[in-house]
């Protein structure tokens, strides 16, 4: 089936994915009756679910751990086949067509390296160049570009087993972008990256989306990726859509807190209070903040912090995915 | 259809070198770990000059001690140079890595042949040169003829292919059994004693030797090596035969394995 322009770039209906775990009582009795009679238990990863996915679109699907969103990517690449329901993804019914889909699709597992471990980044590249059946001038423009956007000119060189985490996460998702595809799945991209790493990763992606109109399907728990990427956000858990609107939306509604860590040079002598503000915990030489960002801006409770105190380090978090999940509940 | 020929042949033949660059990062490290060969050898050199000592025997069923020697070094070389990536198909399923490697645009056992081809030749090279000084010294020059060596070399191609289709249907059971080290073990020790690497299956005794002289096991280790040391048209003719079968076999249950098998791929979680 050929893709035709205009449609959406994921259709998804009904798509269901149920797997058989084996079960077993603790113990050595319990191991044995999992020898001669095994328990199996049948576990819901992804109940039903539809939704489309406009060309050029940026979606965060987000959730808590074991809320399906894995395994739905899994499924739109075409790793895992569904229980039940279908998909197409660029035209493409992905289980079915795995190989003619992968030209057209790139993925970047956060958790998962897929480059050389011994060689350099720059021979993984090639390697993809050639699985990607890419002409080698067109190769080198891309790679030079890509160079650019995530700023690895000076690691290509280097055994990634030599590179931090946040460069080797840069290398790995241009790795993945190198076949210029049409749609990109992001799980979990920036997860253990400092924060220069993050923005530069976010920009990359950004850039990339306005200037070649690039699908982005984007899982994070990082609440900052699904704010500065994403214009629509659907968020599941126990396999079910229980959000799916605007980035706006769910950011005037669960967003709003935000979380501020302090470290003082000097000790604290008295309780830190701030109006407006929770104090979540203090310790000694620190304090941990908690406040609603459309009552109080966050740079009034910086500036409120630090004039008052001397300050070694300010670490400003959103809520954990777990706590907006929680809240989205809660209404 | 030239220019996708092209493609193809670029595509595999990349990841052979992109994994032989990888050996060559750790070369050192694959050169230790083959030197194990010359101890091996060794020993199979003191015990088997006892064993035609014992006999007062030049010959034990049309094979001289040199032959026996050079029968075990290439013996040594097939196995311990296979390509091993059932574990590696294994590995990828349990820490989900396979989420990469099974969704590229390449046929996913071509990938694993072609990828495990430079290290399986890496180490066939490093355990024959590593072990050909003392083979020379104790057994001298083999007896292969310049005219037989391209058909050696050929059911040595064979062999390498039988072994990767047995261990890739070992490999794919991992989506399902995420775990192949039993099967791996049994087969092991299957090319163990059926397949000539304890000793050649001209010594066993007739009612094994005919059993498995038609198992796959003997055509993956027994038959390369006993052609390199006792070359007979006859024989060569029945192996590659056997060889073809087993492989249009084996080849028959992987595509029905794979298509299933893909089908009831299992990796929960992130």
């Amino acid at each position: 089936m050929q893709y035709e322009a205009g449609k959406p770039a994921i259709e998804v209906r009904d798509l269901a994915k149920r797997f058989q775990l084996k079960q077993k009582a603790p113990g050595l009795r319990g191991s044995w009756q999992a020898v001669w009679r095994p328990e199996m238990r049948e576990i819901t990863a992804v109940s039903p679910l539809s939704f489309t996915l406009e060309e050029g679109d940026m979606l965060a699907f987000i959730g808590p751990n074991g809320a399906g969103k894995s395994t739905t990517i899994k499924m739109l690449t075409g790793i895992l086949f569904p229980s039940s329901g279908h998909a197409t993804v660029l035209g493409c019914v992905p289980w079915q067509q795995r190989r003619q889909l992968a030209y057209q699709i790139g993925s970047v597992f956060g958790q998962k390296p897929q480059l050389w471990y011994h060689l350099p980044a720059d021979d993984t590249f090639r390697l993809f160049a050639r699985i990607y059946e890419l002409d080698m001038k067109s190769y080198q423009r891309r790679r030079d570009f890509l160079v650019e956007a995530f700023q690895i000119g000076d690691l290509l060189q280097t055994p990634v087993r030599k590179l931090s985490l946040g460069q080797r996460m840069k290398c790995e998702i241009a790795a993945s972008l190198l076949h210029s595809p049409r749609l990109i799945f992001l799980d979990e991209p920036t997860i253990g990256l400092d924060v220069v790493a993050k923005q530069q990763i976010r920009d990359a992606i950004r850039t990339l989306n306005e200037t070649e109109n690039t699908t982005i399907f984007l899982t994070s728990h990082d609440a900052g990726d699904v704010e500065s990427l994403c214009r629509r956000v659907i968020v599941v858990n126990h396999g079910r859509i229980i959000f799916d609107d605007k980035t706006s939306v769910l950011k005037r509604q669960y967003l709003r807190r935000k979380v501020v860590d302090v470290r003082f040079a000097d000790a604290l002598t008295e309780p830190f209070t701030l109006p407006g503000v929770e104090t979540v915990k203090q310790g000694t030489y620190g304090v941990k903040l908690e406040f609603d960002s459309r009552q109080i801006p966050v740079e009034s409770v910086i500036q409120q912090v630090i004039s008052g105190h001397t300050c070694n380090d300010i670490n400003i978090t959103d809520p954990p995915m777990e706590e907006i999940i929680r809240e989205i509940y809660a209404v | 259809m030239l220019t996708q020929l092209r493609l193809t042949t670029t595509k595999y033949g990349a990841i052979t070198l992109t994994n032989l660059q990888n050996q060559l990062a750790y070369i050192w490290d694959a050169l230790g770990r083959a030197v194990f060969i010359i101890l091996i050898m060794f020993i199979f050199v003191q015990l088997w000059t006892a064993v035609y000592q014992s006999q007062n025997t030049t010959e034990i069923a049309g094979l001289t001690l040199a032959n026996t020697i050079w029968y075990f070094l290439i013996a040594e070389v097939m196995e311990l140079g296979k390509i091993r990536h059932d574990t590696r198909i294994t590995e990828e399923v349990r820490d989900g890595s396979i989420a990469y490697t099974l969704v590229r645009p390449y046929n996913y056992l071509a990938y694993h042949f072609f990828n495990g081809l430079a290290e399986g030749g890496v180490k066939m090279v490093l355990i024959f040169a590593l072990g050909l000084p003392l083979v020379l010294y104790y057994a001298g020059s083999p007896t292969l003829t310049w005219a037989h060596l391209p058909l050696v070399l050929l059911v040595m191609g064979l062999a390498v292919l039988l072994d990767f289709f047995v261990l890739s249907i070992i490999g794919l059971l991992a989506f399902v059994t995420e775990d192949t080290f039993s099967f791996r073990l049994i087969y092991q020790k299957l090319v163990f004693i059926l397949g000539g690497l304890m000793i050649p299956l001209d010594f066993l005794p007739d009612w094994l030797q005919g059993t498995a002289r038609v198992l796959p096991f003997n055509l993956t280790t027994y038959a390369p090596a006993k052609l390199f040391v006792a070359f007979e048209w006859f024989q060569f003719r029945q192996i590659v035969g056997l060889q073809l079968l087993w492989l249009f076999i084996f080849g028959a249950v992987l595509l029905w394995q794979y298509r299933v098998m893909t089908q009831r791929l299992a990796i929960n979680g992130g």
